[in-house]
Parts: C-alpha cells; structure tokens; sequence
C-alpha cells in the first residue's frame, strides 16, 4: 500500500520537475532572443567598418557595460574581428560559437572562467552599411545559469516540501483507516487467543456486522464441541449403568446358593470379568477427550488434586497412610478436567493401594520459549514393593489385546497410558526414592 | 444390624437383597431416591447402600440430604459409571467408600463389615471384648478361644451388642434393628433370646458378658481390646 504510494507520488515529483525545468529553460532562451534582437537593434555603425550598439539605447547597453551582471555580449565580424564585447565579458573567458548559416539561433551551454554555467545564444546575418559595403557578422548573448539553477531548486525544495508532507498525511490517514478496519479482526485474534488459554470460553459480541457470521459460527462450533462431549459422555455413563448393572446380577446370581456350586460358576464368573474389563476400558477410552481445551477454563490441577486426595483417605482411612501432595500454585490443566482426574486417579489409587506407610504427589510446571501453555511434570510416588523392571513395559502396553490378558489383572495403567497418549504426554514407571513406584506423567508445554 | 439398599434395577435390588439377609442383616429395599430418602429417614439404619444412578432423586443428592439431616450411619456407593469424578462427588457428598459395578457379593460384604466396625469404633476385623471374640467376616464366635454354636439371631443380637460395647441398648432399638418389618415385635422374644446368650457364653456364669439395665436396655460389660 505504501509502496505504492511512494511509487505514485515519485513519478509525480519526477514529472513535475521535468515539465517546470523545461518551461523556465524556455523562458529563459526566450529571454535571450529578446536580448539578441535588442543588440541588434541598437546596433550602429562605426568608423572602422564594424558594428557597436549605440549609446542612445542605454537599457539595452546598461546591463552589458555593468562587470558581473551575468549578461554578456558580443558582435564578431565573419573575418574574425571582433566589432564589440561588452565589458561584462572581461576576465569571463567566453569565446561564443560561430554559427556557420544565416538567420538560424544558436544556443550552447558555455562555462565561465570562474567555472560557473552560461546559456549563450548566437546568430548570423548580414549588414549592408550605408556606403554599400555587406558584411557578416555574428551576434551573440549570453547570460548566467546561476539565477536558473536557484529558481530550480527553489522550486525542486518547494515541491518536495508540499509532497512530502501530503505523503506523510495520506500515509497517516490510510495507517488509521487500515486499523480501524482490521480493529474487529485483531478483536477476534485476541479473543482466540484467550480462548486458547481458557480465560474465556467463546468470542464476544458487538463485532460489525460483515463479521457476525463468522464469531457465531465459531461461538457454535466450541459451544456444539462442549455440548457434544457432554451428551457422549452423558450416554456413555448410561450406556455403561445398564450394561454393568445386569452383569452385577449375573455375578451375583453366580455367587448365590443355587449357583455356586456348579462346575461352570467359576468359569462363568470370569468371563464376566472380562465382559467389564472390555466395556470398562473401551468406554474409558471413549469417554477420553484428549481435546486441546479450546473454549474451557483450564483445570486448577491443586484442587483438582486435592479433592482426589481427600477422597482416597477417607476409603482408605484403616491404612493410616500419610499422603503428600507438592503441587506448584500455578499449575493449571489445560484439558478437560475428567481427563486429570482419570489419569491422577488411577495413578494414585494405585499408590494407595500398594503404599506400606507413604505416598508423594509432585506437581511442577514445564515451560518453553516458544510455547504459550506450560505443562506440566506430575510424579507419583509410594513406598510399596514397586514395578519389577521387567513388567514396567508390558503393564504400559497392555490394553490394546483385552481379550488376551489374564482376568483379575487391573486395566487402570493402560487406561492413563491411553488418556495421556491422547492429552499429547508421555508416562514413564521407575523406583522412587520412598522404596516404592514412581510414576511420572509428562505433559509437554504447548 | 439393619441396612438400606436404595438400587432402581429389580434384578439387582431383589439378588442383593436376597443375599444380604442370608448374611444375617436386615435389609430394607427402596427402588427410587425418593423412596430412599423416606426410608433413610424413617429408619434406625446401621448403614445405607446407594446405587448413583437413582432415578426420582440422584444417589449423589440423595446423599447429601441425608447428611443434611445428620444421618451419620455410614453410606456405601454403588457406581457403574466409575468415573474418578463421581467418586470423589459421592465421597465429598458424604458417603464413605465405593464398590463399581459389577462386584462380587463377596467384596460388597467386607466394604459393608469395614464400615459397621469403622462406625462401631473397631479398628481390626476381629472384635474382641475380653475373653470373648466375634469375627463378622466368617460369624464365628469363641470365649477363651473355645468355639460357641450360635443361631443366626442369637448371632445377630451378640454382633449388634459387641459393635456397640460399652453402650446401653434399648430393646426397643435392637427390636427395630434387628427384625424386620412385618415381624411380630414383641420385646420379650429379645429377653428370650439374651437369656440364651448369657447361657451359651458364660455357662458357669464367671464373665457376665451381657449386663441388664432396667428400664433402660442391655450393655454389652465386656473391655474392648484394641489392635496395639
């Protein structure tokens, strides 16, 4: 846009600068001829057969006889005798052109003694004297640049002056335009932005109208995605209450008195256990959101975490277990908070479960340069007998083949493998400084 | 000791119900929150179990109206959903432990037991008065570690007096707790009864576990023994 400006205002300046150093060019050739023709109207003869201007026009001669008025003139006879040279000419140095034909003006740009520039105006013709004798003679003027050149530049100053001005103006007035224009559209950039870290949850209203369809489209799109995770979730609770509850009175029909005792209770019984491990683990895993967060507040992982702590006292109250929680005031989820609580719960449910006196939850946050969300390092620890080595993979790594793995066996750590794979983490197992496992759930930041 | 079942799916409640009284209590079924609320209410209740998904009222509000009410008998969930959110919404509600569906009858029975001793003030599951020791988990009883045969309703009143040891307890509050509804209630079937116990467990009449207050109830005489 500016460039263009620029562009335009130069050719401009540029055009405008030839067209004015033409027409005083002209003005002053022009001024010349008026000259010339003066000398030559005041021209007389004299008594050694040249020719002089005559003292009677002293407005045309005041000028030439006046040292460094910048006019100049001569009158040259054809044979090489100079007839007259004004006083002007004196220490100048000029020698003018001898135009070869009659009539015709020549002008040539000549350079004074002093270095200066003169336009210099010569012409030909013949003067029949009055004893009959014609002769040739040139004639020629000239007169200073100097005076020329200043009125240029005078000009040239003026010009750019006025222009630059009117560039700086017209840049201004364009800049406010363009802001006013795009003002909306910084608005939705930063309300997205916002969005993105969960200050707020959908774009604001009072946006110009050109622009309305796109924020209400964009509002119903977060608004659909929240609401549609909702009612999944919402069916898949239903789902898993009327699946679950008919299994939880098969297994209680196998454990009454009429059942217990045939062959096949046992074995009946187990594939129970697998019936709820599978839908346990496939509706976890659907349940997951593993979203971005857009357009919900991001989760206070302290209380979230605390809340889970208070909880697993009270079931686990005749433990008399000690449970640390170390969590950085700022660390904060940005997901969706049933998703921590899955992957915290589980992890520290099995904590409790294993600990012989002491479980640690860690929390700080991870930051980068270049990324607008920290993440987080959540560790958990217990002083239980911990994760042999050699299964620390295969408990991770289980749940993709359910129906292949021994019945019994908790599905809890597959599950996190799966809602941290899905929140863009990673889990690592190894032996915490208590004794026990340590878990450690990695979020990268964003 | 008397529960409360509040569970909407028929199969279930009637198989729980079932099994629960084979175990010894006296359970009362609600089919709906609301049901559950009144039952809740209205009972002397030793604990409740909730399932979350209740229709009428939810478990999780059924919950917090109780203890509102300051109903302080323990309260276990029952969640098929088993969301880590539910759970702490049910536990931060008031309830005390959670059991997900589908479970063993068996597991359902040791979270119920944890809890009656928890709010007995019994930190280990044996309970032991003295010479005399009740295990809830296989119901058998022992002085000086000789076995005693009891029948189930001797046994239940023997359960109900050692949870609460050291307490006085009406007639009229273990007739409610320990007979169910319809049952004919006449208080001097329970002073049948204590006759038998105090026969059974101290033939020679040494220990005087049960002591008679009159007018007031029976208390159980015997020290608690803790764990340490």
């Amino acid at each position: 846009m500016s460039v263009l400006l620029i562009l335009f205002f130069g050719i401009t300046i540029v055009a405008l600068d030839y067209v004015f150093r033409d027409l005083t060019h002209n003005a002053m050739r022009e001024r010349l001829e008026v000259q010339l023709i003066a000398l030559i109207t005041a021209s007389e003869e004299d008594s050694s057969g040249g020719l002089r201007p005559s003292t009677q026009h002293v407005e045309a001669t005041v000028r030439f006889n006046t040292p460094g008025s910048g006019l100049y003139g001569e009158i040259m006879r054809s044979d090489g005798y100079p007839s007259w040279r004004s006083i002007s000419l004196t220490g100048t140095g000029l020698t003018f052109p001898m135009p070869e034909k009659y009539g015709e003006p020549l002008f040539g740009q000549l350079t004074n003694a002093d270095g200066s520039n003169v336009l210099a105006l010569s012409r030909r013709l013949e003067w029949q004297f009055d004893n009959g004798v014609t002769r040739s003679f040139v004639y020629s003027v000239a007169e200073d640049l100097g005076p020329y050149y200043a009125q240029l530049n005078g000009f040239r100053g003026q010009l750019f002056g006025w222009f630059g001005v009117l560039v700086l103006l017209l840049i201004g007035a364009i800049a406010m335009l363009v802001r006013r224009l795009l003002a909306p559209l910084r608005r939705i950039e930063k309300e997205i932005a916002a969005i993105e870290v969960g200050e707020i949850t959908e774009l604001g209203a009072g946006y110009p109208r050109e622009l309305l369809g796109v924020t209400m489209n964009l509002n119903t799109l977060l608004r659909g995605e929240r609401e549609r995770l909702a009612r999944y979730r919402n069916t898949l609770g239903n789902l898993a209450h009327s699946f679950k509850t008919p299994l939880a009175v098969m297994r209680n029909l196998l454990s009454s008195e009429a059942f217990r005792n045939l062959p096949a209770a046992k074995q009946l019984d187990e594939q129970v256990d697998r019936m709820n491990d599978i839908v346990k683990y496939q509706l976890k895993r659907a349940a997951a959101s593993g979203s971005t967060g857009l357009g919900m507040a991001p989760v206070n992982v302290a209380e979230a975490l605390s809340a889970l702590r208070g909880a697993l006292l009270k079931v686990y109250v005749e433990r008399n277990l000690t449970c640390t929680l170390d969590v950085a005031a700022n660390a904060v989820f940005y997901g969706d908070r049933e998703d921590l609580q899955e992957i915290a719960g589980n992890l520290l449910d099995n904590a409790f479960k294993w600990a012989r006196s002491e479980i640690r939850l860690t929390v700080t946050t991870l930051s980068a340069a270049n990324a607008r969300r920290d993440g987080l390092l959540m560790v958990f620890e217990d002083d239980g007998p911990g994760i042999p080595e050699a299964r620390r993979t295969h408990v991770l790594e289980r749940g993709a083949r359910l129906d292949e793995r021994v019945s019994g066996q908790g599905i809890g750590l597959s599950v996190v493998r799966e809602l941290v794979g899905l929140n863009g983490g990673t889990i690592q197992i190894g032996t915490s400084t208590l004794g026990g496992a340590r878990i450690e759930v990695k979020l990268p930041p964003t | 000791m008397r529960l409360l079942l509040v569970e909407d799916d028929t199969a279930l409640r009637e198989t729980l119900v079932e099994q629960l009284k084979h175990a010894g209590f006296n359970v009362d079924a609600a089919a709906d929150g609301e049901e559950g609320l009144y039952c809740g209410r209205e009972y002397a209740l030793d604990l409740a179990i909730v399932d979350l998904g209740l229709p009428k009222i939810s478990g999780l509000d059924l919950i917090k109206k109780l203890r509102a009410e300051a109903k302080s008998y323990p309260i276990l969930i029952l969640t098929a959903r088993d969301r880590w959110q539910d759970k702490v919404e049910g536990l931060q509600a008031g309830a005390d432990d959670y059991v997900a569906k589908p479970f063993h009858f068996e597991e359902l029975m040791a979270r119920v037991q944890a809890l009656l001793r928890r709010s007995g003030g019994w930190a280990q599951p044996v309970l032991k008065c003295g010479p005399v020791a009740l295990d809830p988990r296989t119901q058998e009883v022992t002085v000086n570690g000789r076995r005693v045969e009891l029948t189930s309703f001797e046994y239940r009143i023997l359960e109900y007096l050692i949870h609460r040891a050291g307490e006085v307890i009406s007639k009229t509050e273990l007739t409610e707790r320990l007979y169910a509804q319809d049952f004919d209630r006449d208080s001097n079937t329970i002073e049948v009864f204590i006759g038998r116990l105090r026969r059974k467990l101290d033939p020679d009449d040494t220990i005087k576990p049960i002591e008679t207050l009159r007018g007031r109830g029976y208390r159980f005489a015997l020290q608690r023994e803790t764990a340490a």
